[in-house]
């Protein structure tokens, strides 16, 4: 490190006074025996939502008598993940951290083992669905708690009225506001919504599945992908991309893109909820956030909005869901109350008031929790979010998976998926021309 | 301030005890009075730009030095090189737009009466003095897909709406856009002042020798505002080759990565794939390609001052 | 030194009639280029205050004129100016600053006195190098800084990371080599016998600093000072970089990160925000408007 050429007598002097003045004039520590926790959660969307966290973990820090101090980081401008680089690479920061899907991954080995905690978790709580396990445990030991703010199913939100007017399709026969989906849901299918999303195109109505670069876009994109059974890289980290399965998937990704509004490729999160706000849009892939705020902003749009699960394709009906979790840094000085923290937070009681407060947006990762009474009672319309947690028979899934999760993270985070597909549709490339690049693009993924 | 005296005051002493000249001992005060600039420089740039360096050396989880690795595998990407376009074509192109258009504003205003001119110069200011990060999501919602204002304009006219930022090309066009309009107003000031003073007796002598309006502009303006110029263009290349804030918030980089420029591919890189190194070697590269420029323009500035301190001594 | 003939129009002139209905038209022209210039520039913050004055389901409907507004509400400034938070981020934006044209100021006007007048080893160099330091962009530096403040911490106890206070150190180094530069071309464009007069009469180096120099390159100072405030007061990528806390965030930062929550805008307030933001700059530019164009330009004029 740089050597000053003060004496070194004088830095520290002059150091420490300036740390007993800081200390003077910092916060009044109370009883606080068992020391201190530092936490950032994610920043909800959901006015109000962050209060009921907040609560929670007031109650356990009363209990236990620890000093907290809670951030609550958005996601908006990678706030969220500069601030886990940042203290990845500094070593110091917040003990725990909200981490969404690659991120226990990418920063495994900086993070504590939590396998003790999730022994207990799942012992009450039953297990999570697969793509929690696979995102939390990357290297055979959870590395993350799942947490229940920010997890969500990015599933289709649809204009009832547009659907059935103009591509003849019943959704709610299909997914009724009652009871579970009917049989006529075997109809829905990748075919249908080609079909259907010609139909919209021509009456003026497209559906808004944007092509860009950002998790709303991959997301979907690659639940097609598994649908068709289309991989990139496989389990052992082989590059498989050059496949029938992938051709297959591409053309029929290139046909869906025809019906596709123009500037889909340069969608980000939020186009796609302004898309149907703006009722513009008989269906796009969403969670109920777009829902929600036209609820107020749009009201005769919000009432004709459904959620109901992803087409199914040749290989299954994949639904892509996307976890949220709390990691705890392995620099953290207070592991324990970490842990007990997060144990607090993972009981049946906080997950129910937390899905209550985000209005049925979160979905936790045990299994056993996704029949919490919010989601049959949100409305208007009543009922839309029945449909919206996993069901049965969707086989949850994340973008990118099976690949290895760093090799995983890249084509996440570099919308390998969209990416391809864009060059296929914008850019004019032949499909062999874009499985090629995406094969160059993934050797260059794999460098340690 | 009394710090400095102090300092000042110690060395005088110090200087008339050693018997050093006038000289030695003004010299010594000179260097003491730069000291902050030197440590603040030294600590909070040079040192972390050197250990950069040092950053671009490792491998992707930070632990192994693999020299110049990183470099060769970035020369070796079709991103890298069309990174290394995009961010040439976004920074000369916004800033020969920002140039002539500052150019042509100053000539304007130059020509209104002295009264008039304050208030025009006030409001064509007004872009610079915005923050650029809050200008850019104004923007940013006049290009918004659904909701642009602009299409609706352009609506009006008969045209059919642009997808700003869905099409590359548009894409790129909608950055500078944003760009130009941001610096353009610096230009036009600095032109503006640099036009005042130009002595007229140098634009009558012309008129005399019977040059027209095109020709005096040739002659007379742009031999005189050569300093100027060099000084501006060269301090915008560098501000806007090194923009992450217009392109990140527009664009993210998109679409197909068409309008990504270094810093923001670096960014990119480095933070949201988690390649440190990676990142810090792609943000390498803009200061060889700036470095070589600003020596090229500043020798260039330098040998004119000296040219016109010859004249005037 | 404007041409005379251009003074003003409609003057009685002796020039012949035509040669004034000439003068007339490009005059106008010049008028009309300016005008149709100025609505160029001047149409994203009146666009902005328009958002900023629309309720939420005025923004979300897309008939209508967007470029007017239909039912005004100030809701959207009552929501922000009403906001704890939005106030915390002003005052946080206001204190650091404050501090950094200071610190800027002083680090800015001792090493201009010197490159301006004095010689050592180096100064040249130094003189066309402080610019220099702009071809080092914060996306390089951000990470190795973290580095640093961390080791600092570690060394003297103190937080740096994720207090405002850390954003008062690092500002400089893009407010000092330009207000710098600034002042040298001031500094060099007071007569060196006015130097000279202040040394017979007996001033050290730093009354000749403070009672010579400063009065007299006041427009230069104030031009340098709004500079270094609207530099700080605009920072974007640094504050995203090193604070995280709400209660440290400055307002860029906080306008872009609060106002838009996982994929929902709220574009009235983040018109307001913005404007609201906006506005100490503006304010300060349109009062020490001419300060500041003096300042900024003597270094044009000096070449």
């Amino acid at each position: 490190m740089t050597r000053w050429h003060l004496s070194r007598r004088s830095l520290l002097l002059g150091a420490s006074g300036v740390a007993v003045a800081g200390a003077m004039l910092g916060r009044p520590r109370g009883a606080y025996a068992a020391g201190k926790l530092s936490v950032g959660f994610w920043d909800h969307w959901v006015p109000g939502a962050n209060d009921t966290l907040t609560r929670l973990c007031r109650e356990w820090a009363a209990k236990e008598k620890i000093d907290l101090t809670i951030d609550y980081i958005p996601s908006q401008g990678n706030k969220l993940l500069l601030t886990i680089a940042a203290e990845a690479q500094a070593r110091s920061g917040h003990d725990i951290l909200a981490m969404n899907t690659w991120l226990p991954g990418s920063h495994a080995e900086r993070l504590e083992p939590v396998d003790d905690v999730m022994k207990d978790v799942l012992a009450k709580n039953g297990p999570t669905n697969p793509v929690v396990e696979y995102l939390g445990k990357p290297d055979g030991h959870w590395r993350a708690v799942p947490a229940t703010p920010g997890s969500q199913m990015k599933g289709p939100a649809s204009r009832i009225d547009l659907l059935k007017e103009h591509a003849g399709i019943d959704i709610l026969a299909m997914y009724p506001p009652d009871g579970p989906a009917t049989p006529a849901a075997e109809q829905w299918t990748w075919d249908a919504l080609l079909a259907a999303a010609e139909k919209c195109h021509k009456a003026g109505f497209p559906f808004g599945i944007g092509l860009g670069t950002t998790s709303d876009n991959v997301d979907t994109w690659g639940s097609l992908f598994h649908a068709f059974g289309a991989r990139l890289v496989d389990e052992k980290g082989n590059i498989v991309v050059k496949s029938d399965a992938t051709r297959a998937a591409l053309e029929f990704a290139k046909k869906l893109a025809a019906f596709l509004p123009a500037d889909a490729i340069a969608w980000d999160d939020g186009s796609n909820n302004r898309w149907l706000i703006s009722g513009k849009g008989a269906l796009i892939f969403n969670p109920p956030s777009a829902w929600a705020v036209a609820k107020r902003d749009a009201p005769q749009v919000a009432e004709k909005v459904w959620h109901h699960p992803a087409p199914k394709g040749p290989k299954g009906r994949f639904g892509p869901y996307l976890p949220y979790y709390w990691a705890i840094w392995s620099f953290s000085p207070n592991k324990s109350a970490a842990k007990s923290l997060l144990a607090h937070l993972s009981t049946r009681e906080a997950a129910e008031q937390l899905v209550a407060a985000s209005q049925g947006y979160d979905i936790p990762g045990y299994l056993s929790f996704n029949d919490f009474k919010t989601w049959n009672e949100e409305g208007p319309p009543r009922g839309t979010l029945r449909h919206y947690p996993p069901t049965k028979d969707q086989i949850l899934s994340i973008a990118a998976a099976p690949a290895p999760h760093k090799i995983a993270e890249q084509i996440y985070n570099q919308a390998t998926i969209t990416k391809m597909i864009a060059r296929i549709v914008q850019g004019g490339d032949s499909i062999d021309k874009a499985i090629a690049w995406a094969e160059s693009e993934l050797e260059g993924f794999m460098r340690g | 301030m009394a710090q400095a005296a102090a300092i000042g005051g110690a060395l005088e002493e110090r200087g008339a005890s050693r018997g050093g000249g006038l000289a030695r001992r003004r010299a010594r005060i000179a260097f003491l009075l730069c000291l902050p600039l030197i440590l603040l420089v030294l600590a909070l740039v040079i040192y972390p730009a050197f250990y950069s360096l040092h950053l671009a050396t490792l491998n992707k989880s930070m632990t192994r030095f693999v020299g110049l690795a990183n470099f060769a595998f970035l020369f070796k990407r079709e991103t890298f090189w069309m990174v290394v376009e995009q961010s040439v074509i976004f920074a000369v192109g916004a800033v020969v737009f920002k140039a002539l258009i500052g150019f042509v504003l100053a000539h304007l205003v130059h020509r209104l009466p002295q009264r008039g001119q304050r208030a025009w110069r006030g409001m064509l200011l007004v872009p610079w003095v915005i923050p650029p990060a809050m200008s850019t999501l104004v923007w940013w919602w006049m290009y918004e897909p659904s909701y642009s204002a602009l299409n609706w304009l352009l609506a009006g006219m008969g045209f059919a709406p642009v997808p700003w930022l869905g099409d590359p090309y548009w894409a790129r066009f909608a950055v500078i856009l944003v760009n130009v309009w941001y610096g353009a107003p610096f230009f036009m000031i600095m032109y503006l002042a640099a036009l005042k003073s130009v002595p007229a007796e140098l634009y009558e002598s012309a008129e005399i020798d019977g040059a027209n309006a095109w020709q005096k502009l040739i002659y007379v303006t742009l031999p005189m505002l050569r300093n100027i110029i060099a000084i501006t263009v060269l301090f915008s290349l560098i501000v806007t080759f090194a923009n992450f804030d217009i392109v990140r918030i527009l664009t993210a980089g998109g679409p197909r990565d068409m309008t990504h420029v270094f810093a923001t591919w670096a960014f990119k890189l480095g933070i949201e794939s988690n390649d440190i190194p990676l990142g810090a070697c792609v943000s390498l590269f803009m200061f060889p390609i700036l470095g070589i420029a600003a020596v090229f323009i500043l020798r260039d500035v330098h040998r004119r001052s000296r040219e016109l301190a010859g004249v005037a001594a | 030194m404007s041409r005379p003939e251009v003074a003003a129009p409609g003057a009685e002139k002796a020039p012949t009639g035509d040669l004034r209905r000439q003068r007339r038209w490009a005059l106008w022209s010049a008028y009309a280029c300016l005008g149709l210039f100025c609505v160029f520039f001047l149409a994203p913050p009146i666009y902005a205050l328009v958002t900023s004055l629309k309720t939420s389901q005025e923004i979300a409907a897309l008939e209508g004129n967007p470029w007017l507004v239909r039912d005004p509400t100030l809701a959207n400034y009552a929501a922000l100016l009403g906001s704890s938070t939005f106030l915390r981020f002003f005052w946080n934006s206001a204190k650091v600053a404050v501090i950094v044209v200071a610190v800027t100021m002083v680090i800015a006007t001792l090493a201009a006195f010197s490159l301006a007048r004095m010689r050592f080893f180096g100064s040249t160099a130094l003189a066309t190098g402080v610019f220099l330091t702009y071809l080092i962009p914060e996306t390089l530096l951000f990470i190795p800084l973290f580095q640093i403040f961390t080791w600092l911490r570690d060394v003297t106890g103190i937080e740096f990371i994720n207090r405002w206070w850390i954003l008062c150190i690092v500002y400089p180094t893009l407010t000092v080599p330009f207000c710098t530069w600034i002042l040298i071309g001031y500094f060099s464009s007071i007569p060196k016998e006015l130097d000279e007069a202040a040394i017979v009469d007996g001033a050290s180096t730093l009354q000749l600093l403070l009672k010579v120099f400063l009065p007299v390159a006041l427009p230069g100072l104030i031009a340098a000072t709004i500079f270094a405030f609207t530099v700080s007061w605009a920072q974007f990528l640094y504050p995203l970089a090193f604070t995280t806390s709400l209660d440290q965030l400055v307002l860029p930062v906080g306008i872009v990160t609060n106002l838009i929550k996982g994929d929902v805008f709220n574009w009235g307030q983040i018109m307001a925000g913005a404007l609201l933001t906006a506005a100490p700059p503006v304010l300060l530019y349109a009062f020490l408007m001419d300060y500041y164009i003096a300042g900024l330009t003597a270094g044009a004029t000096k070449g």
